[in-house]
C-alpha cells in the first residue's frame, strides 16, 4: 500500500514542488497576463525538478 | 499517440529491467517455475488495476477535470524521475546498479527461503509494475488509447524477458539513467501541457507544444546536470 501511494504521489518534497508550482500558475492564469502562465509552469517544475535533485 | 506508445514503452522497459534482476535472484532460489509463477500474480494483479483505474477515470464526465487529474499525477511522475536522473547524472547520487542489486539481493537471507522468496518477487514485480500501471492508465485514458499504452507496456516485458532469457545475468547494459531522463522530459511535458489546458490555459501552439515542452525540459536537464557536476568528475547522463 505504501508502495502504491509512493507510486502516485511521491514523497513530500514531490508534492510540494509540483503544488506550488501549479499554485503559481494559477495565480498568474488569474492575472492581467494570463498568458505567462504557459512559460511559468515549466520554468517552475524544471527549478522544482533541480530542487528534487539536490534534496 | 504514437508520443504517448513511445512513452509507455521507455518507462516500462526501464521498469521491467529492474523487475528481472529481482525475478533472476529469486529464481536462482527457488527454481524459476515458482519465480514466474510470483511475477506472473503480480502482473494480473497490475492488469486488474489497470482495468479498474481505466474504469474510474472515463467515468469522469467532465473532460477538464479528467485533463487535471491525468496532468497532476504525470507531472508529479515526471519531475520526480527528472530529477532523479538529473541527480545520478551528475554524480549526486549513485547510477542504478543492477549488477549490485542483484548481489544484495543473493546475499539476503531472505531469498533463500521459499516463501520469504516468492513474496520478494512478487512484491518486487508489483512495485516496479506500479508505475508501468500509472502511466498505460493516465496517457492511456487521455489519450483514448488505453490498450495500444498496455500494448506497449506488454511488448517492453517481452523484449525484456528475451533478452534476460539469453544473458540469464541482470541486464546491467541497459542506459536506465539516460532512458529516466528522456522519459522524465516526456511525461513532464504531457503533465504541464494538461495541467495547464485543464485550468482553460490556450496553448499557443496547440499539439507542437508538447515537442517545444519536451526540448525546454531536455535542454533544462541537461544544463542542470552540468551545473550539478562537480568539476573534477564528468556528467554521465546522456
Amino acid at each position: 500500500m505504501q508502495g502504491f501511494i509512493k507510486t502516485l504521489f511521491g514523497d513530500k518534497n514531490t508534492l510540494v514542488v509540483v503544488a506550488g508550482a501549479i499554485l503559481a500558475a494559477v495565480l498568474v492564469l488569474h492575472s492581467p497576463l494570463p498568458v505567462l502562465a504557459g512559460a511559468l509552469l515549466p520554468l517552475c517544475l524544471l527549478a522544482g525538478a533541480a530542487y528534487l535533485a539536490r534534496h | 499517440m504514437i508520443a504517448a506508445v513511445i512513452t509507455t514503452f521507455l518507462t516500462a522497459s526501464v521498469e521491467w529491467v529492474e523487475a528481472y534482476t529481482i525475478i533472476l535472484a529469486v529464481a536462482l532460489s527457488i527454481g524459476w517455475r515458482r519465480a514466474l509463477g510470483a511475477a506472473a500474480t503480480a502482473l494480473a494483479v497490475l492488469a486488474l488495476l489497470t482495468g479498474i483505474g481505466s474504469f474510474v477515470l472515463t467515468r469522469i464526465g467532465d473532460f477538464a477535470i479528467l485533463q487535471f487529474i491525468v496532468g497532476v499525477f504525470l507531472t508529479l511522475f515526471g519531475v520526480r524521475w527528472l530529477g532523479k536522473a538529473v541527480a545520478r547524472g551528475a554524480g549526486l547520487k549513485k547510477l542504478h546498479d543492477e549488477d549490485a542489486e542483484f548481489v544484495a539481493l543473493r546475499a539476503s537471507k531472505e531469498i533463500h527461503e521459499a516463501r520469504a522468496a516468492w513474496l520478494i518477487a512478487f512484491n518486487g514485480m508489483l512495485l516496479e509494475g506500479l508505475e508501468v500501471w500509472l502511466i498505460v492508465v493516465a496517457l492511456g485514458v487521455q489519450t483514448h488509447h488505453t490498450l495500444a499504452a498496455a500494448g506497449a507496456a506488454i511488448l517492453a516485458l517481452a523484449v525484456v524477458a528475451t533478452a534476460g532469457a539469453l544473458a540469464r545475468k541482470p541486464l546491467s547494459r541497459v542506459p536506465e539513467n539516460t532512458i529516466k531522463f528522456v522519459v522524465g522530459a516526456g511525461i513532464l511535458s504531457f503533465g504541464t501541457f494538461w495541467v495547464l489546458e485543464s485550468l482553460g490555459y490556450h496553448w499557443l501552439l496547440g499539439d507542437v507544444t508538447l515537442l517545444a515542452l519536451f526540448g525546454f525540459y531536455g535542454l533544462g536537464g541537461l544544463a542542470l546536470v552540468r551545473l550539478y557536476t562537480p568539476k573534477t568528475a564528468t556528467a554521465k547522463v546522456i
